[in-house]
């Protein structure tokens, strides 16, 4: 074949060939040449043969690679077919749902007493009963079950009504009259089987000036949602602090987490809200660390924004009916 | 006639060689060749061979020569040849791309 006949392209392409084979042999003899040196440092330091120097666990720890069996020489799905008994129930658990029956069973895990608070709701309200243990467990042990999923809609209301940390919040409170209406709240809730006529017309306007009071039709419950902001806004000239303005502009940004950090009963809440306090606070220290700042700032602090809304409307309700007029009307010219 | 068509080809090779090294394609071409063969497998092989050779002249006394001389060609065949293959195509893109004929 002469060159002449080739392609035009063709001595260049063998060109471009050989080049190409070239620079790759270099790179690979630049890795073995790199390999080369690693090795010799190696040796030269020592450290070459140190994984060779035990014998004994040496054989102990080589790789094992046998059928149905890991590299360590385990079976891996020993347990799955495996049967525990229940201590509490007696019952024959599957190996793999053992936990969570237990944290169920025993009523210690972090959702058994949501469950079972919502359970004791519900058990008013619907004559089905729901209190059977057994069922309820396999109902909220299988979380894509058809009653799990029915309660999800409710959780969150519950959530706000019965997590610990807003009975805490209610706690930190200095007027035992929060607590109070927070331990009505939840009688509200519950007995949602008792209706407004049942109440006393005190308990009645307590509860309807702080609260939306609607009862849902289908749940029978309670609607807790506060009252409209400004009526919320009126409440907070309640309390003494010395220096309430901040204060009260602060509340009256109701989706705004206004918890500080010396609040102990929320911590996942100050999470959420550190993210915002540069933007809006202006005096952090000054009007939370007085004495009745610091129960508003305790109930500020409870919970996110709708439980933090109702803890707001709650505490400032309750002062109300202590104070006098003056500080209202003090703070009102601050205002204006 | 030759030597210039040699020094031309020379020339060629110079001039791409000094285009991979300023792109630093050349090091990216070199990390990627040993991570691939690290991955296959490949060095864990030669290292045990080279064990071997050490063993065979002796801890205290092997050279940085003796390595290069026994490992090298070894070395040089036991790349395997989906590794060589897709570094021959990177290359060849690179010269496609660069080399003004």
């Amino acid at each position: 074949m002469k060159m002449e006949d080739m392609p035009l392209s063709g001595p260049d392409n063998t060109r471009l060939e050989a080049l190409a084979h070239d620079i790759y042999s270099e790179l690979v003899e630049d890795a073995c040449l790199g390999l080369c040196f690693e090795v010799h440092r190696a040796v030269k330091q020592g450290y070459f043969f140190l994984d060779e120097t035990d014998q004994e666990s040496m054989k102990e720890f080589e790789i094992v690679d046998q059928p149905g069996v890991d590299i360590f020489g385990q079976v891996y799905n020993q347990w799955k077919n495996k049967e525990c008994e229940c201590p509490n129930c007696k019952r024959l658990i599957a190996a793999s749902r053992f936990a969570p029956h237990l944290e169920k069973c025993l009523g210690m895990g972090r959702n058994s007493s949501r469950i079972a608070n919502r359970r004791l709701a519900s058990s008013n309200n619907m004559s089905k009963s729901e209190s059977d243990q057994e069922d309820n467990d396999d109902l909220n042990d299988n979380d894509w079950s058809y009653g799990a999923e029915k309660k999800t809609k409710k959780r969150k209301s519950d959530k706000s009504q019965n997590s610990p940390r807003r009975s805490k919040s209610l706690k930190h409170k200095n007027g035992e009259i929060g607590s109070g209406v927070g331990a009505e709240s939840y009688k509200y809730n519950y007995n949602t089987g008792i209706s407004y006529e049942t109440l006393g017309p005190d308990e009645v306007r307590s509860l309807l000036t702080t609260q939306c009071g609607v009862i849902s039709e289908h749940t029978k419950k309670m609607c807790t949602r506060p009252t409209l902001p400004d009526a919320d806004a009126v409440e907070t000239d309640s309390f003494d602090i010395p220096d309430a303005q901040p204060l009260m502009s602060r509340l009256q940004w109701e989706d705004s987490d206004i918890s500080p950090t010396d609040s102990a009963s929320s911590k996942a809440s100050t999470n959420h809200s550190d993210s915002r306090k540069p933007k809006k606070k202006k005096k952090p220290s000054l009007p939370l660390n007085s004495g009745g700042g610091g129960s508003g700032s305790g109930s500020l602090a409870g919970g996110g924004g709708s439980s933090s809304q109702s803890n707001i409307s709650i505490s400032t309700k309750k002062k109300r009916p202590k104070l006098s007029a003056p500080p209202i009307s003090s703070i009102y010219d601050d205002l204006n | 006639m030759l030597k210039r068509i040699m020094s031309k080809d020379s020339q060629m090779r110079a001039a791409i060689n000094q285009k991979l090294i300023e792109m630093g394609e050349r090091e990216r071409l070199k990390e990627l060749l040993r991570a691939k063969l690290v991955e296959c497998g490949w060095k864990d092989q030669l290292k045990a061979h080279c064990k071997d050779v050490i063993r065979e002249k002796g801890l205290e006394h092997v050279t940085v020569e003796d390595l290069v001389t026994e490992v090298t060609p070894k070395g040089r065949a036991l790349v395997p040849d989906s590794v060589k293959k897709e570094l021959l195509q990177r290359i060849r893109a690179f010269l496609a791309q660069h080399a003004t004929l």
